[in-house]
């Protein structure tokens, strides 16, 4: 057999092998899923009549055999919140966060990565399918080190629920039991599938091998996601509990407690959420490198890798909006007063700074976007309408933010003439913000229009009415959107909430429509010059790490959001948090400890990419040149 | 310049008749009707 045939050969296996990975643990919990992952009622075994207790389950109304003790009750004690002389919720929160910063960046950057080497593979241009080819890895080379960060957090967080909510955690883990398990071997076969992938990546670039690595990533990228997923219907039990009783006793449907309410929004949204992380982060590892490289190839190369990051961080951040409307519009389902706890109680004013972040992360793309047509021959023509789309978004953007209410002094009151400012005030509703935040996603989609053909002219015979007609349908669309949001003060409210509908799928129009009309008419087009990738201004790297401090900052800011509106309860509804710390923090305090954490975070990483940095240096030369497309030129497409 | 205000016609319409069918029919899909103050 010769050497190329058993390499097949074993790649194959190597592959099958990921496959009964991502398998086994479905496998395994069959028998343990089939009985509703609890033993059976134990009165069976009493013998003779078994009496079986029934139960309705809180959310699907529907019957089912108890199948586990009721929720605890705990009292503030030692032994239900063992305590250092400290916040444990602090402790618990810092943990918790850091783990799941590290677990975003691991689970989007092998999906980037399996794209870009899709990329690569499908590219017919040799050199530009090796340049690929080499993002990709140095993308999979950054997430290989967090991963062990990750999974050192993942167990701090684990000894802190046990140590410092032993009570809630063995209620949690009695629920999940066996989804406990299978997370447990999903991420072993995680593991696996990503050191195969890594380490087998000079072994398997060529031809047939080149589409098993590329098969693998698929598979890494399933096992990601399950692993995810699963997570994600821990806290959406503990938001939107099912599958249990009034009492909280599990009811034998173990599918029941997973698919509960808010899990399949949290899914999407944590999906998209993560990887505009992912690209964020990616491309702050990008910009850093930028900033301190010595030559003009390696500026070049990592120019080329923060737009590439910037750009799939921003598609995923586009639609971001949409599916955090999703979630809010299923907890309003949920409970009402869920929603109005989170969007016009308590923690309305988080809103406000949220949609500040938001804000930020679109002026910055813009920005950044701006700058980048510095590097193409032929977009100057463009640079004198920029000021336009600065107007516009800060238009969108001051609306975007205006609060609804402030909170004032008596005398304050008094002068302003009531809880609204008699101008400002009309924009802190949901209509005009929503129009405020249309418009800003509607102009990031023109800025990236304006870079695409930044230094092209189409050559197609129709290109003409191809302008005429783009600027009209961008014309237009402002226009929709803006009146929508203006009719909206003048219907009843019934009737207004679903304005955001049409609203949105107008900037998805726009998107959708306008970027493929761009691409056809580009198709062919004539070049006024090369890209001069690494010939960028160092503003605009700056932008690229303001970015990802942003998306960063958000993350943790909704993390919280969301965790709070479960108010004073563990699992809402079902156990209650008797802990001393069963209170909403200060807007303060969690401004800040968010800022630590992201602080924290952003040290952290800053080590890991030094570490990265480190083995590029430290590598022989040999290992430099067998790295696939070593020698970065700059690229000559987007 | 007659070939341009033609293009520039026919983009309107285009864009106008389109945004008008996504106001209308996705409203109508959620059972609201996007005409209510013209119909007040």
């Amino acid at each position: 057999m010769g050497s190329v045939t058993r390499t097949k050969l074993m790649s194959v296996m190597a592959l099958c092998a990921m496959i009964g990975l991502l398998l086994m643990p479905i496998l395994v919990a069959i028998p343990a899923l089939a009985d509703g992952g609890a033993p059976a009622a134990d009165a069976k075994k009493e013998g003779g009549e078994a009496k079986v207790e029934k139960g309705k389950d809180v959310y699907y109304k529907t019957e089912g055999i108890v199948s586990g003790p009721p929720a605890p009750k705990t009292t503030d004690s030692e032994k239900d919140y063992p305590r250092y002389n400290f916040e444990s919720r602090v402790l618990l929160w810092f943990a918790n966060q850091q783990h799941l910063y590290y677990g975003s960046f691991v689970l989007a950057v092998p999906i980037f990565c399996m794209v870009i080497e899709f990329m690569g593979v499908v590219s017919k241009d040799k050199a530009m399918a090796k340049r690929y080819d080499q993002l990709a890895y140095d993308f999979i080379k950054i997430s290989l080190t967090a991963y062990s960060l990750t999974a050192i957090l993942g167990g701090i967080l684990i000894f802190t629920f046990l140590t410092l909510y032993p009570a809630f955690f063995q209620y949690l883990s009695g629920i999940f039991r066996p989804v406990m398990h299978i997370y447990a071997l999903m991420f072993v076969a995680e593991s696996g599938t990503l050191y195969i992938y890594y380490y087998g990546w000079d072994k398997m670039k060529e031809g047939f091998l080149k589409w098993i690595h590329l098969s693998m990533s698929v598979v890494l990228n399933v096992i990601g996601t399950i692993l995810m997923f699963l997570a994600n219907s821990w806290i959406g039990f503990m938001m939107s509990p099912a599958g249990v009783d009034e009492q909280g006793r599990y009811l034998g449907n173990i599918w029941h407690v997973i698919h509960t309410a808010l899990w399949n929004p949290l899914n999407l949204h944590r999906i998209l959420g993560n990887m505009a992380f992912g690209g964020g982060v990616v491309a702050a590892y990008a910009a850093y490198r930028f900033l301190s490289a010595k030559t003009d190839e390696e500026r070049a190369h990592y120019d080329w890798m923060g737009y590439i990051a910037m750009a799939l961080g921003v598609a995923f951040l586009i639609p971001l909006p949409f599916a955090g409307y999703w979630l809010m519009r299923e907890v309003y389902a949920y409970r009402q007063q869920m929603g109005i706890t989170l969007m016009g109680g308590l923690l309305a004013w988080l809103f406000i700074i949220q949609a500040t972040m938001i804000g930020i992360l679109f002026l910055s793309t813009n920005y950044y976007l701006w700058q980048a047509l510095g590097r193409m021959r032929g977009a100057e023509k463009y640079q004198r309408y920029i000021k336009y789309l600065v107007f516009l978004l800060t238009c969108g953007y001051l609306v975007f933010i205006t609060p609804h209410t402030i909170v004032m002094t008596p005398a304050e009151l008094k002068a302003m003439g009531g809880q609204q400012h008699p101008v400002l005030g009309n924009y802190g509703v949901m209509s005009a913000k929503n129009g405020g935040i249309n418009v800003i996603i509607t102009t990031t989609v023109l800025s990236f229009v304006w870079y695409m053909r930044g230094n092209k002219v189409s050559t197609v015979s129709w290109a003409k009415f191809g302008n005429i007609f783009m600027g009209c349908f961008f014309f237009f669309a402002y226009l929709n959107i803006i009146m929508l949001a203006v009719y909206g003060y003048y219907i009843p409210a019934n009737v207004r909430v679903g304005l955001s509908v049409p609203q949105v799928a107008t900037t998805l129009s726009c998107l959708f429509f306008m970027f493929a009309l761009n691409s056809v008419m580009m198709k062919g087009a004539k070049q006024m010059g090369p890209i001069e990738w690494g010939k960028i201004s160092a503003r605009s790297q700056y932008a690229l790490i303001m970015l990802a401090t942003a998306f960063t900052w958000m993350m943790g800011l909704m993390g919280y959001i969301r965790s709070s509106v479960r108010l004073f309860w563990h699992v809402n509804e079902i156990m209650r948090d008797n802990s001393p710390w069963a209170y909403t923090h200060t807007v303060g305090f969690a401004a800040n400890m968010i800022s630590a954490n992201v602080l924290f975070f952003w040290i952290s990483i800053m080590f890991v990419f030094w570490l990265g940095a480190l083995a590029a240096k430290k590598a022989p030369v040999e290992a430099k040149a067998a790295v696939p497309g070593r020698a970065a030129a700059p690229a000559v497409g987007h | 310049m007659g070939q341009t205000i033609v293009y520039f016609v026919v983009s309107i319409l285009i864009c106008v008749s389109f945004f008008a069918a996504v106001d209308h029919f996705l409203m109508d899909a959620q059972g609201l009707d996007f005409w209510y103050l013209l119909r007040k």
